[in-house]
């Protein structure tokens, strides 16, 4: 009992690893918390990948099969969805598998790596949990240390655990390895990116939203890139300036090369280290830029529930409308490229995007739905905003005031509806912009605004079932995100994946028609704006039934 | 008259806890009613019921004479709730808030909630997330206090309160309770309420243990005193109502029943005081010698 005691030194030299102290014991607690989401993240990324290879493996049974499939995803919109197909012109099941759907678990890593890491750092500053944390004998550095090594624990498991499903089926061992560690090193390279991006801001959502644009930067430039490499043509560097084009240049089971995965550790490193000093400069629990004083009265539009939403959308409103013209710009610019790569191509592989003379509007149909999806994750995150007033005690003292639930309810679902039209305005502007710069056909921005916009009542609808959610059983409102997710993959890969006619017609999406390739369906609008409005309403009115509660 | 406030044996549970329990309350219109209990007793439960937040399991509540879950809009413009957890919009100014809310309960006169933020001392141009939690306390008081209704809710409302802005919130409960307003004032201090309010319910486990006017509550609490005399003090271990005196070296220490203050410190004056000290009775001090133990540390029960 006593030995402790006496053993204890009189002086304490300060060690060289102070701001590091205590950083294993956060490891372990961070290890403890995440027991089920560790898991989840791993095995249910290795998981997708085996649905992918089993999948594709039952519908390629010749190598006909085989070449039908080279149509599509040799083709520049196969690039842009897809990757720059190294190897696609003496296709097998393992090249088309790393070349084709590594690109969404890569997503998928970048996803996890970025969101562990805000979930570990900045979220914890900002539920005020580090300041007790920090208050023990922990190091400055050691809560963000900790995270970036449960990071890099995770990436390592991802990369293990792919690289042994896919040498499993019989894969060629190395290139296993290879894929496997190319999907891990996305998720490094974007924790690296969130350690900076969790410096700048003190709130978490503002720190995983920067993080997560950047990711959708990093695959729009890919796309933009290995479109110009697949049709020979145009600026394919484009792709070196993406963490995820640098996983995709190592060519798994084609040229083998690590070297590309060398871009990635190194930018994760220069990223931390950028990240230790900028967190070094700062307070514990605030951001870079000081906070900023602000009007002492409100304005004097800010008096209803309407208003109060809007006030409370109106920064993510603007950043989305931001994020989606440049988007439509990009792609948009790329239309006359697209369709010059395709002069020469043969006819089976033009008729994958509707046939020669179609092949403008298939493009152009394609991108309307993918700003609908975009926009549709929009509506998502916007409903979890809802739950967050709720969850943190926001929601409770204005339902103490005048304002009634289905007031408040629906003061933030009409202010959200109203986004998702102007959101598909703003995307298909810059799209439309784009197509007319690029063929020089200004009577084409029509066409695509049109197309764009047709896809509101879809988007509608999924924000209409997530207000029930919502309303009904708050704690399963994430479950909404299987309506985007299926959207894509019925709207992608149905006919790669041969999914079957009733399942892709569970998706909203797939009714309203892409225009300018299809027809807009009449009849699909309006029965979806009339489901939307069941929705709403019946959601509307279960939210009067429960419990509001709390933050405390 | 009506009761602003009519609670009659309602319940609630959480899954398996037992928030209320059979809770009975009545507050009369124009009154300061202090609601007292310690942490967990089911004091922001019952508020939230009043607001029509939650639901009750059974029994029934009745706001000016409505039902607070049916008819919670037209009951909530006519009064102002100050939650025990002040959480403000992160990016919006204290003054945008205070605003808002006096808007969505019906407007309020401007120059009352500057007067109210001079005298709070709140600087109304920091944005939410900048403020401390004493300081996000002050913006709701001032939002309730601002406007002009007949009934303030408050849970806990000077927990972040330094003890000058306290003197200030018991100034402000007295001008409303001059105006004819009727207060709900939850603590778990007695000290707090004891200075402001007409009457006194003590919750504990969900169900109302004791209410009365401060006199009818005074055989309750014991205040306990030290004192120096020149002559000793033993004699007053006699008195009744006081209780377990220790004396040595002209030092004496006992406690005083409520009711018996006044006399034994009129025999107290008798034995030359040098020095003395008073304190007041504590809701934990009264709660431990009534109920036991176990009242003060688990507010509710949690059902087998
Ligand atoms: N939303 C809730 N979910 C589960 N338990 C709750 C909830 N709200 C309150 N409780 C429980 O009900 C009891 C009473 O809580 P509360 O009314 O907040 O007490 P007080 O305000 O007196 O401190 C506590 O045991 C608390 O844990
Ligand atoms: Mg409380």
């Amino acid at each position: 009992m006593t030995t402790t005691a006496l053993s204890r030194p009189t002086t304490t030299p300060r060690p060289r690893g102070a701001t590091l102290a205590g950083t294993g014991t956060l490891l372990r607690f961070m290890l403890r918390r995440d027991r089920f989401r560790l898991p989840a993240w791993t095995l249910g990324l290795a998981l997708l990948m085996t649905y992918f290879a089993t999948a594709l493996d039952s519908m390629v049974s010749s190598p006909s099969d085989l070449e039908g499939l080279t149509a599509f995803t040799g083709s520049p919109a196969g690039a842009l969805f897809g990757g720059p197909g190294f190897g696609f012109d003496d296709l097998t099941v393992e090249r088309f598998l790393a070349g084709q759907y590594g690109l969404y678990v890569a997503i998928g890593a970048g996803l996890m790596g970025l969101l562990t890491v805000v979930r570990h750092t900045r979220a914890e500053e900002r539920s005020g949990r580090a300041e007790l944390v920090r208050a023990n004998a922990v190091g400055r550095h050691a809560q963000l240390t900790a995270a970036l090594i449960l990071t890099v624990v995770m990436s390592v498991v991802i990369a293990v655990l792919i690289g042994a499903v896919m040498a499993d089926r019989g894969y060629d061992t190395a290139g296993s390895l290879l894929f496997g560690a190319s999907v891990g090193a996305v998720g490094l390279a974007f924790a690296g990116i969130a350690a900076v991006t969790v410096q700048l801001s003190e709130y978490p959502r503002a720190a995983s939203g920067t993080a997560g644009a950047l990711l959708g930067a990093a695959f729009v430039l890919r796309g933009l890139g290995d479109m110009a490499a697949v049709q020979g043509s145009g600026p394919s560097w484009l792709s070196w300036l993406s963490p995820i084009g640098w996983s995709q240049q190592t060519a798994p089971y084609v040229l083998d090369r690590w070297w590309p995965l060398a871009l990635s550790l190194a930018f994760a490193a220069a990223a931390t280290a950028v990240a230790y000093t900028l967190s070094g400069r700062r307070d514990l629990g605030a951001g870079l830029l000081p906070p900023r004083p602000g009007p002492p009265r409100a304005a004097a539009w800010l008096a209803g529930p309407f208003t109060l939403a809007l006030r409370l959308h109106r920064a993510n409103l603007i950043g989305w409308s931001a994020a989606l013209i440049a988007a439509g710009l990009a792609y948009g610019s790329f239309t006359q490229p697209l369709i010059d790569g395709f002069a020469d191509a043969p006819d089976d592989m033009v008729a994958v995007m509707g046939g020669r003379d179609n092949m403008l509007a298939g493009y152009l149909g394609v991108m309307a739905l993918t700003m609908a999806l975009a926009v549709a994750v929009y509506a998502v995150l916007a409903a979890h905003l809802l739950r967050t007033e709720e969850t943190d005690g926001r929601t409770e003292p204005v339902l103490a005031t005048g304002v009634s639930r289905p007031a408040w309810l629906g003061g933030h679902v009409a202010v959200v509806a109203a986004g998702v039209p102007w959101l598909l305005l703003v995307a298909g502007l810059g799209m439309g912009i784009g197509t007319a710069a690029s063929t020089g056909d200004a009577g084409l921005a029509g066409d695509v605004l049109l197309g764009h916009l047709a896809f509101t009542p879809a988007v509608w609808l999924v924000l209409s079932a997530a207000a029930l959610l919502y309303a009904a059983v708050p704690r399963w409102l994430p479950v909404i995100w299987v309506a985007p997710a299926w959207g894509l993959v019925a709207g992608y890969f149905a006919p790669v994946l041969d999914l079957p006619g009733s399942l892709v017609r569970l998706s909203p999406f797939e009714h309203i028609g892409r225009y300018p390739l299809e027809r807009i369906s009449v009849v699909a609008i309006l029965v979806l704006t009339l489901l939307t409005g069941v929705l709403t309403w019946t959601a509307v009115t279960v939210f009067q039934r429960r419990d509001v509660t709390g933050g405390s | 008259m009506n009761a602003a406030i009519d609670i009659h044996h309602i319940e609630k549970s959480f899954g398996r806890v037992k928030a209320l329990d059979g809770l009975d309350l009545s507050v009369e219109p124009g009154t300061v009613h202090g609601f007292l209990g310690p942490n967990g007793a089911g004091k922001s439960t019952t508020i939230r019921i009043l607001l029509g937040l939650l639901r009750a399991d059974a029994g029934q509540a009745r706001l000016f004479g409505g039902d607070p879950w049916a008819d919670a809009v037209a009951l909530h413009r006519r009064l102002a709730y100050v939650p025990g957890d002040v959480v403000l919009w992160p990016n919006l100014t204290g003054g945008e808030a205070i605003d808002l809310f006096t808007r969505l309960r019906g407007g309020a006169d401007p120059a009352r909630r500057d007067e109210l933020c001079q005298r709070f001392d709140l600087d109304p141009s920091k944005k939410g997330r900048t403020y401390s939690k004493g300081n996000r306390q002050k913006v709701a008081l001032i939002a309730a206090l601002a406007a002009d209704v007949e009934l303030l809710l408050l849970d806990e409302p000077t927990a972040g309160l330094d003890p000058l802005m306290e003197a200030v919130f018991q100034e402000c409960i007295r001008e409303a309770k001059e105006s004819g307003r009727t207060v709900l004032l939850s603590s778990h201090v007695l000290a707090q309420v004891e200075v402001l309010a007409d009457r006194i319910s003590i919750i504990r486990q969900g169900r109302i243990v004791e209410t009365g006017s401060l006199t009818d509550l005074r055989h309750l609490t014991r205040t306990t005193v030290d004192a120096v005399t020149d002559r000793p003090a033993d004699t007053l271990a006699g008195l009744p109502g006081v209780h377990g005196l220790e004396a040595a070296d002209g030092h004496v220490r006992f406690e005083v029943d409520g009711d018996h203050l006044a006399a034994v410190v009129r025999r107290l004056g008798d034995l030359d005081v040098h020095a003395l000290t008073v304190r007041p009775p504590t809701l934990e001090q009264l709660l431990l010698r009534h109920y036991g133990d176990q009242a003060v540390h688990s507010g509710a029960t949690v059902a087998a």
